[in-house]
């Protein structure tokens, strides 16, 4: 489970990368979170570095509470398909110093959400410019 | 001049924010800015059908990308879209995204 590294982020510095994707909504309200991944892919297949910021509902892709896989489909029972935290883990495992992805800590504690997966850093909010600061392009996506 | 690209994810049903942006970037590009607008998600209905803004944005000098997944995910095809739009995938927008002085917005 993450920690919230606060005792660290005094000393701890932004890694710089090419671009930070603000992600705000979570999942199946729109497409939103689909095209956040098509993105964050693409710009990783480009040779970019990449960071993300979960925000708002999007704080919910990378909760332990999803475990790995979706419940079971009904109509398919033998297929498994994975979680968005899986997805994230995949990624960021994946694509090893070039994708980084945060989620705000005060999203995450408004929804109960504080247990993140180990591949995310939760941030203060107060924070988020040191993201901006040390982003060449910043795209938000959404709204909350 | 600034290099653009705009991004629109609404699409007119979801009010008149989406003709808004598309308006925004017609009055960008006759002002001599570049300006790349992307159709994406419910964005694409935008570029469907008699689509003004769209046009108008098309003779303002914008250029006008729309998604091809988007397309192919509501049975779209590029015959149904207003002539004068580029359909794109995911991989040339990232690389737009990273282009030098290209300032992107999404909406």
């Amino acid at each position: 489970m993450a920690s919230e590294r606060s005792g660290t982020d005094m000393v701890w510095a932004v890694p710089r990368t090419d671009v930070l994707l603000k992600v705000l909504g979570g999942p199946y309200r729109s497409e939103l979170v689909g095209t956040a991944f098509r993105l964050t892919q693409a710009l990783l297949d480009c040779g970019a570095t990449v960071q993300v910021w979960a925000c708002g509902d999007a704080t919910g892709l990378t909760s332990t509470a999803l475990g790995d896989t979706l419940p079971v489909n009904l109509l398919d029972r033998d297929r498994s398909y994975p979680s968005t935290a899986a997805l994230v883990r995949a990624l960021v495992t994946g694509h090893p110093g070039r994708l980084s992805w945060y989620a705000c800590r005060f999203c995450c504690q408004e929804r109960g959400r504080s247990a993140q997966i180990a591949q995310v850093r939760m941030r203060p909010p107060a924070r988020f410019w040191e993201h901006v600061d040390a982003a060449g392009k910043v795209l938000v996506l959404g709204a909350s | 001049m600034v290099d653009y690209l705009l991004i629109e994810s609404t699409g007119p049903q979801a009010g008149p924010g989406g003709q808004r942006f598309l308006d925004d970037a017609a009055w960008l590009a006759r002002g001599g800015e570049q300006v790349t607008v992307l159709l994406v998600d419910n964005g694409v209905a935008g570029a469907v059908g008699v689509a003004a803004a769209a046009a108008e944005l098309l003779r303002a000098g914008g250029t006008l990308w729309v998604d091809d997944f988007s397309l192919r995910q509501r049975a779209l095809a590029e015959r149904d879209l207003v002539p004068g739009v580029q359909v794109v995938g995911i991989a040339d927008v990232a690389r737009r995204l990273l282009a030098d002085g290209v300032r992107a917005v999404w909406h």
